[in-house]
């Protein structure tokens, strides 16, 4: 059979072919990458887009959830420190309904009731970042103004009864938010409406009424601690979904690490075999082309 | 009975014979670099002997000239290998440019990457829940809004470029086919009018280089007419060279690019699917890369349309109820709308965080935006993972493109290297051929030298003395 006589040329073709190897692998290591164009692997390139959709989904959602966190907390202390001015409330109120108390006592627990209205309405105008958190979705207008006008005084509320939510990645839906008309003005616990009775029962300076508003104060404080146990059960659902998705996102990061990346000792093998592959082939190449018949003529 | 001088006039064709045979070899190993040049071999031919009473007397050797070692089937073969190859590996360089318009993410910092465009920009959308009135969070909207209709668009404004200059590069093969077409009408004439009935030789090395030079470029099939002719046709089976006559292919704008016309067919579609470098410049522009813009406009018409809606159906800081406004412009249809996409809100106030009627603090309209990112809006698919299809799309067509690129390279090499073996000069076997006829010379020479020799004695009647 008569042989190729331009083999030695078809051989360039081949040392070609390993440096373009060489060249691949080069580029995996300097890279760490193992798939660097989606051709390579078109598989683990459409996996890896949607793996760190997921990834970032989750990181995002982490950062977003400490912010809410951070506003709940507020909401949670606030409406802390509101139950701990109604309880002084109540025993101010109990007070002036053991009869014992003259007129001017009785006066006097109207204005420290006063003072401590004021300060519960103060705390139902709390406000994040410029953002009041109990006027339902009109967090840019106070919650609440007193009008000292009637008597008992009233309170108007500048809110709505908006409740917004913040979604995690897993579809489940946080509440963020306690609007005032349902924590402070409830028809079924009046926190601020009782207030302003009893401190207007007192004023009159008989406390007529007084045992009927101070009933109504202590079912306005148990219906307020019902709503907090809303704002507390977001507290701890949003660090667990926060935390869930922390721990996700680890395990797709490394999912995704070991879909995408090179397998460095196996790259600088092939690396070192491809080297000498082609120091081999460059040597063969000298040496067969250095001969032929006519040297001999 | 022999005489001296038919002896002599033998050894004269011997002499002949073996300085042609040389200068057989001598050609050979002028075109030993020559890759369109076929080996030739001498071809030697018994003189007629001559019978005296009953008696053959031998009458000497002629040397009828070199032929070509050539093997029509074998080099057929290469041609339509050649032209698959060329076709794939045309295909192949386009498809590399494409994939560089999808690059590989390798984490959250990657820029150009489209599948993280549309996460950030979903994100900041749930980012804006937790404080639907921030500006600096809806300034992070309209900026992520921005990044991804900047990068979709520029993906489409590179795979339309690249249409452009495909189109061009299958123009400019259309008019080389058209030159070779032409070159080989001619050669053909001369083949039919020179050697209607045996190998042409160098014209035939001439032709069969014009076959090369036209597998690279086009598809074809090719047919052996009487006289040693040859009429073309493309795969699809449109004329293009029938034995003298050529056809040119000829060019016009159908739909904003290039379509191809031979005898007044339109043949665009055929040349796509038809091989050579045309074939995969024209797969490239008909089929792959309107596929991947087909799936970019949908990818944004998705996205544009289904923000644009949710955006018009809830309440802005402005305090515009259900009229905020479109955040990127909104596409009449779905051609075209990936190069078209941008934003075109410009106040961060516009954006509706709010449930319709609602507060500024509410952020029931974030949540429906936020959740597009898993509803399955496009194609029956969420936007993520539509994208992610389109990857392995373009992906799997590159990778697909390169194992046929390399096995069809591989069998080109193979097929090359059973041709360059039959017709390749090979200067080993040359130098020895070349030893073969300077000693068969030198061998006619000695004879002559004996011959002379033996006619003195004859002619001295012998006395030897007299000539010599």
């Amino acid at each position: 059979m008569r042989v190729d006589p331009f083999y030695i040329v078809n051989l360039s073709g081949a040392l070609d072919q390993t440096q373009s190897t060489q060249q691949q692998l080069t580029n995996e290591i300097s890279s760490g990458l193992g798939v660097n164009t989606i051709g390579q692997n078109p598989v683990a390139a459409a996996q890896n887009v949607q793996l760190l959709n997921e990834i970032q989904t989750e990181d995002s959602f982490t950062q977003t959830s400490s912010l809410s966190q951070g506003m709940l907390q507020v909401a949670d202390s606030a409406l802390g420190s509101v139950v701990t001015q109604l309880n002084q409330a109540i025993s101010l109120a109990t007070q002036g309904t053991n009869g014992t108390l003259n007129s001017s006592d009785l006066k006097s627990i109207s204005n420290q009731i006063a003072g401590i209205r004021d300060e519960v309405i103060s705390l139902a105008n709390t406000s994040y970042q410029g953002q009041y958190l109990f006027s339902g979705s009109q967090t840019g207008s106070i919650p609440f103004s007193l009008n000292s006008g009637t008597s008992p005084a009233t309170v108007t509320y500048n809110g709505d009864s908006n409740v917004s939510v913040l979604q995690t990645p897993s579809g489940q839906s946080i509440q963020l938010n306690l609007p005032g008309n349902q924590v402070f003005s409830s028809p079924s616990g009046d926190v601020l409406g009782a207030l302003n009775n009893l401190v207007a029962d007192f004023a009159s300076g008989n406390g007529n009424g007084a045992p009927t508003d101070l009933a109504n104060l202590n079912t306005a404080l148990n219906f307020l601690d019902q709503q907090r146990v809303t704002l507390d059960n977001s507290i701890s659902r949003l660090t667990d979904a926060s935390s869930a998705a922390t721990a996700e996102s680890t395990q797709l990061l490394n999912v995704q690490t070991n879909l995408m990346q090179a397998d460095i000792p196996a790259v600088s093998t092939q690396l070192s075999l491809t080297e000498s592959q082609q120091t081999a082939l460059i040597n063969v190449i000298a040496a067969l082309g250095s001969g032929s018949l006519f040297d001999k003529l | 009975m022999g005489t001296i001088s038919s002896a002599l006039s033998l050894v004269d064709s011997a002499l002949n014979a073996d300085q042609a045979a040389l200068d057989v070899v001598a050609n050979n190993v002028a075109n030993a670099s020559n890759t369109t040049y076929t080996r030739q071999v001498p071809n030697w031919e018994e003189n007629q002997p001559i019978y005296l009473n009953g008696v053959a007397y031998g009458a000497g050797v002629t040397m009828t000239g070199g032929v070509s070692q050539r093997d029509n089937v074998l080099d057929q073969r290469l041609q339509q290998q050649t032209q698959s190859s060329s076709s794939a590996s045309a295909l192949l360089t386009a498809l590399n440019t494409i994939q560089s318009s999808f690059p590989v993410a390798s984490g959250s910092g990657t820029s150009g990457d489209i599948g993280t465009d549309i996460t950030s920009f979903f994100n900041s959308f749930t980012q804006l829940e937790s404080n639907p009135s921030s500006n600096p969070l809806r300034q992070q909207v309209l900026s992520s809004a921005a990044t991804l209709a900047g990068d979709i668009s520029s993906v489409a404004t590179s795979l339309n470029q690249q249409t452009a200059s495909l189109d061009q590069s299958a123009s400019t093969v259309a008019s080389q086919v058209n030159s070779l077409t032409t070159s080989l009408a001619q050669v053909n004439l001369q083949i039919q009018a020179l050697s209607p009935n045996q190998d042409a030789g160098t014209l035939e090395d001439q032709r069969q280089s014009d076959l090369t030079k036209l597998s690279q470029l086009i598809g074809f099939n090719q047919i052996r007419t009487e006289n040693n002719g040859l009429s073309i046709a493309t795969t699809a089976g449109q004329l293009l060279v029938s034995e003298g006559a050529s056809v040119q292919i000829t060019t016009g704008t159908v739909n904003g690019v290039t379509h191809f016309f031979a005898g007044g067919t339109d043949i665009t579609s055929a040349l796509a699917s038809g091989g050579g470098q045309i074939g995969g410049l024209l797969t490239a522009r008909d089929q792959n890369i309107p596929a991947a813009l087909t799936s970019l406009d949908q990818l944004a018409y998705g996205i544009s349309t289904q923000i644009n809606t949710v955006n018009n159906a809830g309440t802005d800081l402005a305090g515009n109820n259900g009229n905020a406004g479109d955040i990127f412009n909104a596409p009449a249809q779905v051609a075209g709308s990936a190069e078209a996409m941008v934003v075109v809100m410009t106040n961060p106030d516009n954006i509706a965080a709010a449930g319709l009627g609602k507060g500024v603090g509410d952020d029931s309209n974030a949540v429906a935006a936020a959740s597009l990112a898993t509803s399955t809006i496009i194609g029956g698919e969420t936007p993520s993972n539509f994208y992610s299809n389109l990857v392995s799309t373009v992906g799997d067509s590159v990778s697909s493109a390169t194992n046929e690129n390399t096995a069809l390279n591989a069998s080109v090499t193979q097929l090359q290297s059973q041709v360059s073996a039959l017709s390749g000069v090979n200067l080993d076997e040359e130098a020895s051929n070349m030893q073969q006829f300077q000693r068969s010379y030198q061998a006619a020479s000695q004879a002559f030298t004996i011959l002379n020799t033996i006619m003195a004695a004859a002619i001295n009647m012998g006395v030897e003395t007299a000539v010599s």
